[in-house]
């Protein structure tokens, strides 16, 4: 059953599997293990078995994958610009096909778009298949979709990569779903495995507990979506490429996007990606500017640990803690915070960790990624006299 | 208003525990519970009832135990439920649990609206939604944050973009997936437990909803996981040395290397 | 100081002067040990100067316990290791051996995530630990609402929590004990193997000096209970420890005891119009037989209440505070709010108990609608946070009143009555409330009949009038059978109850088994025994 098969001869048994099994899907029967409904093929299993009963079924098939070529890369550009992300996946392609010439093709739609072709073919692109015109203002997933498709069909790329971003998360399964072939969310690491070819694609599964990597051998493209940040952007150069100019599809009209606005500019600390908090150790309420200043730098908020809001050096919205504001930034530079446990309730989301406090034995350090023992005020002026270079 | 809205059943938490001998994952045996992404389908689905008028028929894939988490969405006000169950269906990846719930879709048939939760947390790809869409022909707009207005003809919504909100018109049927917070989902009551209990469920195999065996399960899943590890643990805190400069300057390359500088990200 | 653990006492450490009932003390040093070993060089140095040594944990205690008034303050919120693991062979139950200063939060999270540093341990340490991540999911029972306790600090209080209804008190999960004496001396203490003989004692430390003392003759009252040293004749002398305020020693290790985590937790919370209804209610799903009613088999293992006065103030901190905001919104007509949890093993039987849960509703007088059950974890989380909302907002605004008035600090009382006695101590509390014309929040264990009263005081007048009232209780509340402290612990605070509760001669017998064990009086000095009286 599944794609998970017992070899009874070997099986003892032994119920390793049976607690390997994140689904719970297998069960010993008459001393030997059966998968159940639940499998979804994971293959936490395989390894599991210290007898090499547990083995996967590869089912083989695809007549003309051979006929697929290079590597696609759809662009997302808004208001004039190309999102980083673009770039990046632009940089990936380049290296996975380091060892072939089959080419890099970039797909650009949108209102005012072609100025940003050359960007795209300075950055890698060998080709830019463009669609623009006066109605596509904002990006919306069914003429996307249907554009796109077009270009797949004539240029039939091998690999197709997305941003993982808000619009390349709802345009990519759209697009799969018409193609009926594979698609691989929010890939942390790409490579194509020597022996067969085929693009490796590795994600994080459980939020982040478990690493999945991830092939799909019988359908084409291979498609991937990637999160902005994840690979390097390299550098452009000038080069030559070709625009393959698209028509514009007709517009089914069942989506239309009749305003936008953008994020508010104060933003709350619930929200923020960057948040520089402060705790009793910034010394005097007049230091509280130098928060202020590295966290304009940065383009962050503001946070503040119970004490100080209850000193009246800051305001409640700014408190991070158990009974505060719970916040997930992407980055958490807490200066002067020794890390009460009712503080670090508030700030487990944080992905980056930084502690700033004089006392190296603070809890604060426990949980920091980086940290600096010495007087967060002090700190917080060279950071901000080294950005400002 | 006939809404469908979608369930997945995932486990209770992320937490990955290892054996301290054998490194292998151990389960901890709690109960499934529904995706928490989905519980603000869910209390979506049912006030645009509440507003409208009509049925929330709840619709999942997974297996007989899937029972449960459906009487409990009844139990929060959806009407009835539909599960399809089928060892066929098991190893599907998200184009062929797309398939899969269209089918189930067609089945209920004759419906306005399809909500989903954004994504799930057992698989955090937010891919169901849109691909669901395709497979039935109609339009989607995802991570919905606010419906600003509502008909059986069409939906006026807001939407939460990489560069702020977009309200978004939708002709229906049409599919949504809403953003977590859109609404506070609403606890059931005792009342509604007891009611959950003898609401109508169904429950459907492949052949019942005339699936093309070739598209559903594994079989109907272009992807294959061919590996599965633990991370490697996140690095132990990294004191930075020096005076003050140093230990800043220090700092400051390092957030630029992990792109953590603002606008460089 | 000859010890280089002791520092002098500076501003940097101020926050070690206070706790949770925020009193503030004063101290002239401060040491934070890391071993049983530095805790016994530490209070050897301090006996022989004879400085007065209070000892901390994570300072959550509201009795004011942690709160230095004199000289040495020793803090034990880094010796927060786990040190070992064990099963009985016999009955596979899983043991931990901690440090005191491990929180409640962070063992909760090892338990659940089984991730404990395991590196120092021995191998048959390992092996245990081995079979408990294999092993079906485990819990440590005891829940104070507030989770960042230290163990220390909840052994010394025989501290408890909603779920106490069902499984008791920190006591019965407590099963050895390593504590140092004021000497330096180390005792160590295991369940089941020193008893006392009727209320004679002797214990050996651990380099064989022989301690003998006599336990105070009072019979402890029949509710839960927290106040003074427990005493019983033939006692297990591990239970003397568990719950003194730390006036005999320090406890530097503790083992627990867990229990196999049930399957399926949910939790309900029942509104009702008038609070008759609600403490009707909790006479049913406690299994009692009333008037027209059927008898009832639910077995909650907490059950907790909110007065109107409480949810009021929740109503007005949600519209206010955004942190709040996240809670459901609490109709005006919903007057008293009773939470149960039920714990079980199969969907079928939880099913069947929720149902009957619906009927006790009704048959008390409210309505199955008016519910809020939480079967996941999602929901839970909403149910305590609803719970935990409460004291955290009446703490804020004392914490507002303060900033007018230094002399405001929040009047918290701790006591439990005879279950035949909840409704005339419900009416006791909600009648003087009112003749005082005090502002007021009533919530608590209600299945213990262990209620949290709070004033509110606006001015020192209305203080002054609360205290007055507080003590008045203390005597009613003893003249009922019931006891001044049920979880606390008396600390400082309530030295002068445990007095209205005991009467000097007890008081008295408890000196002199504290002069037992510290006879120079110079450990938590304070504790248990009012200050004016410690010169006596």
């Amino acid at each position: 059953m599944a794609g998970i098969v017992i070899d009874e001869s070997r099986c003892v048994g032994c119920g390793l599997c049976v607690k390997t099994c994140p689904q719970g899907a297998i069960e010993i029967k008459d001393k030997k293990a059966h998968v159940g409904d639940g499998c979804i093929a994971c293959g936490m299993c395989l390894d599991s078995c210290k007898l090499g009963a547990i083995s996967r079924t590869q089912e083989k098939g695809g007549e003309d994958l051979d006929s697929w070529k290079g590597i696609l890369v759809a662009a997302e550009a808004y208001e004039g610009k190309l999102h980083s992300v673009t770039l990046e996946l632009l940089c990936k392609a380049k290296e996975l096909q380091c060892d072939s010439k089959c080419g890099i093709s970039a797909f650009l739609m949108g209102k005012d778009v072609e100025k940003l072709a050359q960007e795209l073919i300075n950055h890698g692109a060998d080709t830019v298949y463009l669609c623009q015109d006066e109605s596509l203002a904002y990006p919306t997933e069914e003429p996307w979709a249907d554009a796109l498709t077009s270009v797949i069909e004539k240029a039939r790329p091998e690999i197709l990569l997305f941003g993982a971003t808000e619009f390349g998360r709802s345009l990519a399964p759209r697009v799969a779903a018409r193609l009926r072939t594979g698609l691989t969310a929010d890939c942390t690491v790409l490579q194509i495995d020597k022996e067969t070819g085929l693009l490796q694609q590795t994600r994080p599964a459980f939020g982040g507990n478990l690493m999945a990597t991830i092939v799909c051998p019988n359908h084409r493209p291979q498609m991937a979506t990637v999160r902005p940040g994840v690979f390097p952007m390299g550098q452009g150069e000038m080069r030559q490429g070709t625009v393959v100019r698209l028509p514009v599809p007709a517009l089914s009209g069942r989506v239309q996007v009749e305003s936008a606005q953008p994020a508010p500019e104060s933003k709350t600390i619930a929200d923020a990606q960057i948040i520089v908090a402060v705790g009793r150790g910034i010394g005097s309420q007049k230091n509280m500017q130098y928060a202020y200043e590295l966290a304009r730098l940065l383009g962050g908020q503001v946070g503040a640990s119970r004490p100080l809001v209850d000193a009246g050096w800051a305001q409640y919205p700014m408190q991070v803690g158990q009974t505060g504001k719970t916040v997930a930034p992407k980055l958490y530079i807490a200066c002067g915070i020794s890390g009460a446990i009712q503080h670090m309730a508030g700030i487990g989301g944080a992905e980056t960790i930084v502690a700033i406090n004089t006392d190296p034995d603070a809890p604060i350090f426990q949980s920091a990624h980086y940290a600096i023992v010495g007087d967060c005020v002090e700190v917080l002026k060279e950071m901000i006299a080294q950005l400002q270079k | 208003m006939k809404i469908i809205v979608c369930i997945k059943q995932v486990p209770s938490t992320n937490q990955v525990k290892l054996d301290p001998e054998t490194k292998t994952i151990i389960r901890d045996g709690r109960q499934s519970v529904i995706n928490p992404f989905d519980t603000y389908a869910i209390e979506e689905a049912v006030q645009l009832k509440e507003k409208l008028g009509g049925k929330v028929t709840a619709l999942s894939m997974g297996i007989p135990a899937t029972q449960r988490i459906l009487r409990e969405a009844m139990s929060q006000g959806v009407d009835e439920a539909l599960l399809l169950s089928d060892r066929a269906f098991a190893g599907a990846d998200t184009l062929a649990t797309a398939y899969t719930l269209a089918l189930g879709a067609r089945h209920i048939g004759d419906f306005d609206l399809i909500v989903c939760g954004r994504m799930a947390t057992d698989g955090d790809t937010a891919q169901i939604g849109p691909e669901l869409a395709e497979d039935l022909g109609v339009p989607h707009v995802t991570n919905v944050s606010e419906i600003l207005e509502a008909s059986d003809k069409e939906l006026l919504c807001r939407k939460v973009t990489d560069y702020g909100t977009q309200v978004v018109r939708m002709k229906l049927p049409g599919v949504i997936t809403v953003a977590k917070d859109i609404n506070m989902p609403r606890m059931a009551s005792i009342r509604g437990v007891r009611e959950s209990l003898e609401a109508p469920f169904t429950m459907l195999g492949a052949a019942d909803t005339g699936a093309d065996p070739a598209r559903i399960g594994l079989k109907g899943s272009p992807t294959q996981v061919v590996r599965t590890f633990t991370p490697e643990k996140t690095v132990e805190c990294q004191f930075l040395q020096g005076d003050a400069k140093e230990a800043a300057g220090a700092l400051c390359r390092l957030l630029k290397e992990e792109h953590l500088t603002g606008e460089e990200a | 100081m000859a010890n280089a653990l002791i520092r002098p006492m500076s501003g940097e450490y101020e926050e070690y002067l206070r706790d949770e009932s925020r009193s503030v003390g004063k101290a002239e040093s401060i040491s934070f040990p890391r071993t049983t070993e530095e805790v016994s060089s530490i209070l050897k140095e301090m006996n022989e100067k004879k400085i007065p040594v209070t000892v901390q944990g994570s300072r959550t205690g509201l009795a004011a316990a942690a709160v230095p008034y004199e000289g040495h303050a020793m803090n034990l919120s880094r010796m927060d290791k786990v040190l070992s693991c064990r099963q009985d062979d016999q009955t596979g139950t899983f043991y931990f051996t901690l440090q005191p200063g491990v929180l409640l939060s962070e063992l909760r999270k090892m338990i659940s995530g089984k991730r404990f540093q395991t590196a120092d341990w021995t191998e048959e340490a390992k092996a245990a630990y081995t079979a408990f991540c294999r092993a079906p999911e485990q819990f440590f029972t005891p829940d104070p609402t507030e989770t960042s306790a230290s163990l220390g600090g909840m052994v010394n209080c025989n501290a408890s929590g909603a779920r106490s209804f069902h499984y008791g008190s920190v006591r019965g999960y407590i099963n050895a004990l390593k504590v140092v004496l004021m000497d330096g001396e180390t005792l160590t203490l295991r369940r089941g193997e020193q008893f006392a003989q009727g209320r004679k004692g002797t214990l050996r430390t651990d380099t064989g000096k022989e301690i003998s003392f006599t336990l105070p003759s009072y019979q402890m009252p029949h509710t839960k209970n927290a106040s003074g040293y427990y005493a019983e004749d033939d006692m297990d002398l591990i239970d003397l420890f568990i719950g003194s305020d730390g006036t005999l020693g320090v406890t530097c290790e503790i083992e627990i005891r867990l229990l196999p985590l049930p399957q399926i937790i949910w939790g309900v919370t029942a509104f009702f119009d008038q609070e008759e209804k609600a403490l009707r209610y909790v006479r049913l799903i406690r299994g009692e037989q009333l008037e027209g009613c059927d008898r009832f088999d639910i077995h909650p293992v907490s059950a907790e209440f909110f007065n109107g006065d409480a949810l009021e103030i929740l109503r007005r901190e949600k519209r206010e505070n955004s942190a709040f905001a996240q809670i459901h919104d609490i109709p005006q007509q919903y007057e008293t709010a009773i939470y149960v949890e039920l714990h079980g093993d199969t969907e079928e039987e939880m099913t069947n108990r929720l149902l009957e849960l619906g009927k006790a509703i009704q048959q008390a007088g409210g309505k199955e609608e008016d519910t809020w059950v939480a079967r996941s974890q999602t929901d839970l989380d909403r149910l305590m946070f609803f719970r935990h909302a409460i004291p955290e907002c009446v703490n804020m605004l004392i914490d507002q009143r303060k900033k007018k008035n230094k002399e405001i600090t929040k009047l918290g009382t701790d006591m439990a009555v005879p279950d035949a006695a909840l409704e005339e101590t419900m009416a006791m509390y909600n009648t003087m409330l009112k003749e005082k014309g005090l502002q007021s929040a009533i919530w608590g264990h209600v299945g213990n009949n262990h209620l949290h009263v709070n004033i509110l005081p606006n001015d020192s007048e209305e203080y002054r009038k609360g205290k007055e009232l507080y003590n008045d209780w203390a005597a009613k509340i003893t003249a009922k059978g019931g006891a001044v402290s049920a979880e606390h612990g008396v600390g400082k605070l309530k030295a002068g109850f445990l007095r209205v509760m005991y009467g000097e001669e007890h008081i008295g017998e408890m000196r002199q088994l504290k002069k037992a064990f510290d006879p120079q009086n110079l450990l938590n000095r304070g504790n248990l025994f009012a200050p004016e009286e410690e010169n006596k």
